[in-house]
């Protein structure tokens, strides 16, 4: 009798139990929410840390309760297809700019026929009249007022959330000088090993092509910035051109760009030549801009040239620029660019690596093989010796035009140092290894240190004998909403995508995932370049702040949140 | 009774089986690399999007506009004059499939013969010992370390050999497979080969550090197998009837070991070696990363991820035939061994 009253007992008390648990999870766990996909790339596109900055992000999405976010993930090839399909609803992405001016972290983003490469596929009439205005303008109160105009419009329409700016990092054995975190272009011809004629590097980088013509990935431009020169250059530091194989920066005032901003005129040095001897002159740079457009490598950058820079590329002219797009002058030495619409950045465009002059006898119809002897420029270093993903090895050019060019920066001759080494390694910590034994592998390590390993090498500073040293990259991460009428109807709505942005936490993905590294973005313009002009306009965090929970709440509840749920079913994997 | 048939006449059979062999991974590995999502061209151009007109002139030079057939006999009667192609990925874009393949080659045949020297000599002889002294302290030992050595990840090994060996010892580098400029001249591409080619001591003591590191980690992952392997037919073979027989006649235990158990106990491990180059050859993978040794693996990774179809088909034809080759020499050899192979 005594056992049946116990097990009555211990039944009620289960069915009392599991009664409050259904209660608890009918009325908390289950009650209806947002449901967003929130994407990522999974294999290191962006580095090693995307998953954690995806995580923290539908943490800070979630903590404001309202809005449930489900995290995909795929590889970069699948992942851009979906993305130029317009498949992705809410994903993450990255910019790298091409030419240092505001333009290009605005025009391409929130013009209509840039946008869709981005997957947002944002668009307005407009704003691209703004766009138009700010890229014909030579008026810098002009150009300030619509670079305005379009932040605000950024921040009122939410096509895209700014999240910040990256970081560049370098560590480098004490006593090591001149190893400057350049914003556009590391200088390794500025880099000075006291008593040492050789420079030994390291990398986790590796090419895809020496050719100026189809180099468009941050070590083969930063390796033809050493091997090339272009027509402008930028200066150690600052992102600031100067001239470089040009005598001049045209402007306007000194007249060397014409009034209505469409010819650029650039006046070479006289006797330049290539490191093999051979004659660079006008005709030299007007045949390796042309080259670069016929190539039109889908790879590579001539875009920025026939596109981005109106000198145009017609198939009647063998797809070389428009005929009279580039005249030669007599001396050979004085070269125009006659645009078909101003530009207020050719400058920017002509500094670019893509610009940069070949020999006049570079292979013309498909790539310059990436071979010693076969890679040469009008650059500080000539490129002497090259083992298959393994090592660059770059020595002195003795024919380099200007060794003073960087006098009035208190670097008498460059390049600095006869040789330097660059050996490439396959991970992060690689990096630091090199660093870590005795004697060290590497004088200097650049580019990728991995946050921990960055973390790690601070810490053992003072005991390595090492500089550790991180500086703003105008590297951007940013969300993207896709607002065209394909997507989901939850995204497309603006009050959804206002309190996203009301909810994500800049100061929690600097804290927990990059280690105090990054600076929080509040424009899709990063602040603090000395680019022309930046135009930095903080509209984010005036109009959302940071992980403002009850702003985000009172916009969705103005949604009706609890009637309906929003189950946006794109995923491929579904 | 039945007879048994000449060496010659079983390697010819496995050779020839080996043709449809390597004919039905082509085949799956074309038709798989196609159907998986992603566009290869569309991966040229990194993250921009290119002009609809440039994507089908790509697709049209590249010959993907082609129905899937076309391509396959294209691909086929290619693979068959020798030619794996050119690559279409982000990274190797237009270089022969075959001159990267090649270049990487002898830096994964390096690591891969180094390794299998470690795994073979520690674990057989680890497996020895085991199945000699069984059930002893030593055995339990010897067990244990089978187990765990064979479970452990490779990068996590990798990355502890690093830190003692590397950093805090200072014995050995930490990566790569050299330091300097001055190369051994290339006539393999296997600096250990081309160092003692050239007869430079100096070279041939770089080159080798280099390779301790990364082969011992390789290796002692997959020496866990063969002491297993090893230790389970020694169990077999000591007490099998010539064993006992030969301890009858009174034969000391340590020669019926070396001399009976021992070598009998050696057959089904040389027929398990090709499977363990497979294994191997994905270890590589790992250990290169982890190492920065510019291998085939690492080539394979890259390729994965830009969608270099033609480079990843390149390299799966080279895998393929490495291992299909490696397997019908151990079968070879098996056959002389042991003739009942052959039956």
């Amino acid at each position: 009798m005594q056992r049946k009253s116990l097990i009555i007992a211990i039944v009620s008390i289960i069915i009392v139990v599991v009664i409050i648990a259904a209660a608890y999870l009918a009325l908390v766990a289950f009650k209806p929410k947002y449901q967003i996909e929130l994407w990522f790339n999974s294999d290191g596109h962006y580095g090693d840390t995307e998953d954690e900055l995806a995580t923290v992000l539908k943490n800070s999405i979630e903590a404001c309760g309202k809005v449930q976010v489900t995290l995909h993930s795929d590889i970069w090839a699948n992942y851009r297809q979906l993305r130029n399909q317009g498949r992705l609803p809410f994903f993450l992405l990255g910019w790298y700019p091409d030419y240092g001016d505001t333009d290009d972290y605005i025009s391409p983003f929130m013009g209509s026929s840039g946008s869709p490469s981005f997957g947002s596929f944002y668009s307005n009439a407009t704003v691209d009249q703004w766009i138009d205005q700010e890229q014909t303008s030579t008026d810098p109160a002009v150009r300030l007022a619509r670079f305005t105009d379009l932040q605000n419009k950024l921040a009122d329409d939410v096509p895209y959330i700014p999240l910040f700016s990256g970081y560049s990092e370098t560590a480098y054995a004490s006593g090591v000088t001149g190893v400057e975190l350049h914003p556009i272009s590391f200088k390794w011809f500025i880099v000075d090993k006291p008593n040492s004629a050789v420079l030994n590097a390291s990398t986790t980088d590796d090419i895809t092509s020496l050719d100026p013509a189809l180099a468009y990935d941050y070590f083969s431009i930063e390796l033809v910035n050493q091997i090339f020169d272009t027509l402008l250059v930028y200066e150690p530091v600052q992102a600031r051109l100067m001239p470089g194989l040009a005598t001049t920066v045209p402007t306007i005032a000194n007249g060397l760009v014409s009034a209505d901003g469409r010819n650029y005129t650039y006046n070479l040095r006289p006797g330049l030549t290539f490191s093999d001897g051979s004659d660079l002159n006008a005709s030299v740079v007007k045949r390796s801009i042309d080259r670069a457009i016929r190539l039109n490598d889908p790879g590579g950058a001539a875009f920025l040239l026939y596109d981005t820079g109106k000198l145009g590329r017609e198939a009647t002219n063998g797809n070389n620029t428009r005929v009279g797009a580039i005249t030669v002058a007599a001396n050979d030495l004085d070269i125009t660019f006659h645009l078909s619409a101003p530009v207020a950045f050719f400058n920017d465009l002509i500094g670019f690596s893509v610009a940069a002059p070949v020999p006049w006898d570079y292979n013309q119809n498909a790539a310059q093989p990436d071979a010693v002897g076969s890679v040469r420029g009008s650059g500080p270093y000539r490129l002497t010796g090259y083992t298959g993903n393994q090592q660059f090895i770059l020595s002195r050019n003795p024919t380099y035009h200007t060794p003073a060019l960087y006098a009035s920066f208190g670097i008498p001759s460059i390049p600095v140092e006869d040789t330097v080494t660059i050996n490439l390694r396959q991970s992060s910590t690689a990096l630091k290894n090199d660093l870590s034994v005795s004697p060290k592998l590497a004088d200097v390590v650049y580019r990728s240190i991995s946050p921990e390993d960055l973390a790690d090498l601070q810490s053992q500073a003072t005991t390595l004998g090492i500089t550790v040293e991180v500086a703003q990259s105008p590297f951007i991460r940013y969300l993207v909403f896709n607002v065209s009428p394909t997507s989901t109807a939850a995204i497309r709505d603006l009050r959804v995508r206002q309190a996203i942005a009301y909810s994500v936490d800049r100061q929690a993905i600097d804290r927990d995932v990059f280690n105090g590294n990054v600076e929080p973005l509040y424009s899709l313009v990063p602040p603090g370049f000395s680019f022309s002009a930046p135009h930095y306009q903080p509209v984010f965090q005036t109009e959302y702040g940071d992980h403002n929970c009850a702003a985000a709440n009172n916009i969705l509840s103005t949604l009706g949140f609890s009637m309906f749920v929003f189950r946006d079913l794109v995923a491929r994997d579904h | 009774m039945a007879r048994g048939r000449s060496l010659l006449a079983y390697a010819a059979t496995r050779g020839l089986l080996a043709i449809p062999m390597l004919l039905i991974l082509l085949t799956a590995v074309f038709f798989i690399l196609r159907v998986l999502p992603g566009d290869p061209v569309l991966a040229l151009w990194g993250g921009r999007e290119p002009p609809p007109e440039i994507v089908e002139a790509a697709r049209h030079e590249l010959g993907l506009d082609k129905p899937p057939w076309l391509q396959y006999l294209d691909y086929m009667s290619r693979v068959f004059r020798g030619d794996l192609g050119r690559s279409i990925g982000e990274f190797y874009r237009g270089k022969p499939v075959w001159g990267e393949i090649s270049s990487r080659l002898p830096a994964t045949v390096e690591l891969s013969v180094g390794s299998m020297l470690v795994a073979s000599s520690v674990g057989i002889v680890t497996g020895v010992v085991s199945g000699a002294r069984r059930d002893t302290r030593l055995d339990v030992v010897l067990r244990l370390y089978g187990t765990v050595i064979w479970v452990i990840p490779i990068f996590w090994l990798g990355v502890l050999f690093q830190i003692v060996f590397a950093i805090w010892l200072g014995w050995l580098p930490p990566h790569g497979r050299w330091q300097g400029t001055d190369f051994p001249h290339p006539v393999t591409g296997m600096y250990t080969i081309d160092s003692l080619l050239e007869r430079n001591p100096a070279h041939f003591w770089t080159a080798l550090r280099h390779l301790v590191l990364p082969c011992l980690t390789l290796g002692l992952v997959l020496s866990g197998f063969f002491t297993k392997t090893v230790r389970a037919n020694m169990l077999r073979t000591i007490t099998a009837d010539y064993a006992e027989a030969a301890h009858a006649r009174g034969v000391p235990g340590r020669k019926i070991v070396t001399r009976h158990a021992f070598r009998n106990a050696l057959v089904p491990v040389v027929t398990v070696l090709g499977l363990q180059f497979a294994i191997l050859f994905a270890g590589a993978v790992i250990t290169e990363k982890t190492f920065s040794i510019d291998g085939i693996g690492l080539l394979l990774l890259e390729s994965v991820v830009s969608k270099d179809m033609t480079m990843i088909q390149g390299i799966v034809v080279v895998y393929a035939t490495i291992i299909v080759g490696v397997s019908l020499v151990i079968d070879i050899l098996g056959a002389v061994v042991d003739p009942r192979i052959r039956l």
